[in-house]
């Protein structure tokens, strides 16, 4: 009787350690939105390795670095001695493969195409370091800022608008793009909706003629490119001065967060009307 | 003779020595620091730890893969160069690289990566490479003869077409597969499958041991085909034998670690230079001095910038053509000086 005893109280332990075990003690990220998101769940004691793309938030270029994005070292990695990693579809396949097969729980992330598939991946990314609770409620938040959002702009008039993501050769945010999903949460129409995701013809921008233009930064590009259309003043865009600059960070590399502010942002430039409401 | 028979030797040995002291360097740098002491001591014990999985888990099959890949290219470049007669044939002229590159940007767009495995990009890289071998093969051949400058020619357009090709895969394609295409384009000795790399190495072993059955036809083509014929070589079948080794070496070179450029191009030059025209010796010393450059350059695009990396094909380029265009100068100056 004792012995048994004895046995179960040993399998209870043991079964707690495991437990214990399956959250990850030692996480590296190579992928900055991945970072962020860790650092919103308060995860930043056991993120041991960052790439040297992950800026925010400012505490997370402290820490020790594995590599860029697209070019990790997969040897620093492993000194690290990681049990999580959690990457992007922009990280090397092979590298992802290589990290499987040395037997370290790798995690990809593939690009979320719209709101719903990027708060799904926050709670998937959660659940991996055991903090579903406190993401679902991030979540939840977002959701309700979200919504305040969209009632505002519910009964306006839904402008034209265009979303460039490229210059030269133009690039379009299409309905298969993270972008449109602003647009349509801010309460406007994008020309490029239907569009395939890519390359986008400018004769077809001003066929369309959109009232409003806004430019994803890309380095100096952007103000170049405000330059470029102000030439077209058949544009209503043009004419009543409304194409806008907003900055690629917060745009490309998205948490939950990241997407109300950006969204506050366009919503504003879709209705300015409704600032400081 | 034996003056000649002692400089072979000489260069061999010397060879031999340089790649397995740049393997040796190779497997003692990087940003984990291992002391010598410490390797020497898991080569002998073996081990489980970290450390231990860096040296043999990620630096030393690099290491074989470079030596592999390198020795094949430069290889191929060798005879490539010395059955055209032709110094600046290397071993994507023909096209083949281009055919490989489609083969993989195809199986990346249709996502066949996702339902058969990651071992399907070399597979079908390696099924593009044959069918543009093929395809220059069929189009060259006229009455049983190879045409040898149509094959170029037709080569050369190849890679024009198929670059195109790849742009409008590129073109069309999703976002996050052109990350898929850049990374192969850029080429890369990580590979996380053993198998693939020990095939890697007998292949281009294999292609070491055969290419010498053709050596001395190799060094009377130097003369020209029609001396070569009337030396007694059977110059057809020769020139088919060459085609055929250099594009499996080349095809599954590029099929494994993508594009990986001027290897094949610098090696065989400088071999030339310091070695000597005769294949004998040019075949194993390129091979050997390919291997030696190609773990060289891996290991300094490892190093520069740790912990972040450079594709290999970045210093293979500068390294190799700073190098080539000293040694030309100054060549140049001691013909000369003459």
């Amino acid at each position: 009787m004792r012995k048994e005893i004895a046995l179960v109280v040993t399998l209870f332990f043991a079964s707690l350690v495991y437990a214990g075990e399956d959250i990850p003690k030692r996480i590296i990220s190579l992928g900055p939105s991945l970072t962020e998101s860790l650092y919103f769940l308060e995860e930043e004691e056991r993120l041991v390795g960052v790439t040297s793309y992950c800026l925010r938030p400012p505490e997370a270029q402290e820490k020790e670095k594995v590599g860029s994005v697209i070019k990790v070292s997969l040897e620093k990695i492993l000194s690290l001695e990681p049990d999580l990693i959690v990457t992007t579809s922009l990280t090397d396949p092979k590298v992802i493969e290589k990290l499987t097969s040395l037997g370290i729980k790798t995690v990809t992330f593939p690009e979320p195409k719209n709101f719903d598939e990027l708060c799904e991946q926050f709670i998937k990314l959660a659940e991996l370091v055991g903090k579903k609770d406190k993401a679902k409620k991030i979540i939840h938040d977002t959701e309700e800022r979200i919504s305040f959002i969209t009632e505002k702009v519910k009964a306006l008039e839904k402008p034209k608008i265009f979303i460039q993501v490229g210059a030269k050769p133009l690039f379009a945010a299409s309905k298969d793009s993270f972008m449109n999903d602003f647009i349509r949460f801010a309460g406007g129409i994008n020309i490029a909706g239907e569009a395939l995701e890519g390359l986008y013809s400018r004769e077809e921008v001003l066929r369309k003629n959109p009232d409003i233009i806004i430019i994803v930064t890309m380095g100096i590009a952007g103000k170049n490119e405000k330059k470029i259309w102000e030439r077209y003043t058949v544009l209503n865009a043009v004419k009543n001065n409304r194409v806008y600059i907003v900055d690629s960070y917060k745009v490309c590399s998205p948490t939950p967060l990241a997407f109300v502010e950006t969204l506050d942002e366009i919503a504003e430039i879709l209705h300015p009307e409704t600032k400081g409401e | 003779m034996r003056k000649r028979s002692l400089r072979w030797i000489f260069w061999i040995l010397g060879l031999g020595i340089a790649v397995a002291g740049i393997g040796l360097w190779s497997l003692s740098v990087g940003p984990a620091q291992i002391s010598f002491k410490e390797i020497i001591a898991f080569m002998l014990k073996g081990g489980s730890s970290t450390e231990y999985s860096i040296l043999f888990d990620i630096r030393l099959p690099r290491i074989i893969l470079g030596f592999a890949i390198g020795g094949a290219l430069s290889l191929a470049g060798v005879i490539l160069q010395g059955m055209f007669r032709n110094p600046l044939v290397e071993p994507y002229t023909l096209g083949i690289s281009g055919g490989a590159a489609i083969g993989v940007c195809v199986n990346i767009v249709l996502r066949l990566n996702n339902s058969l495995g990651v071992l399907s990009l070399p597979i079908s890289g390696f099924i593009g490479a044959l069918l543009v071998v093929l395809i220059i093969y069929s189009l060259c051949v006229r009455k049983g003869i190879l045409k040898i400058q149509g094959l170029l020619l037709t080569g050369v357009m190849i890679s024009f077409v198929s670059s195109s090709l790849i742009m409008l895969i590129m073109s069309v394609s999703r976002r996050e597969d052109l990350h898929g295409i850049v990374f192969w384009i850029m080429g890369s000795l990580e590979e996380p499958n053993w198998m693939l790399i020990k095939v890697a190495l007998g292949i281009s072993l294999l292609g070491l041991i055969v290419s010498y059955i053709f050596c001395f036809n190799l060094n009377a083509f130097s003369l020209g085909e029609e001396e070569a014929f009337h030396l007694g070589i059977n110059v057809e079948k020769t020139k088919r034998s060459l085609f055929i080794i250099t594009s499996l070496l080349v095809g599954f070179s590029v099929s494994v670690v993508g594009i990986i450029g001027f290897v094949g191009l610098v090696v065989p030059h400088f071999m030339r230079m310091f070695a000597g025209n005769d294949h004998r010796i040019l075949l194993a010393s390129s091979f050997l001095c390919g291997a030696g450059f190609l773990i060289f350059c891996d290991t300094i695009a490892r190093i520069v910038i740790a912990p972040m990396e450079l594709p290999v094909g970045v210093i293979t380029g500068i390294i190799g053509g700073c190098l080539f265009i000293y040694a030309l100068t100054r060549k140049q100056n001691v013909l000369g000086g003459k």
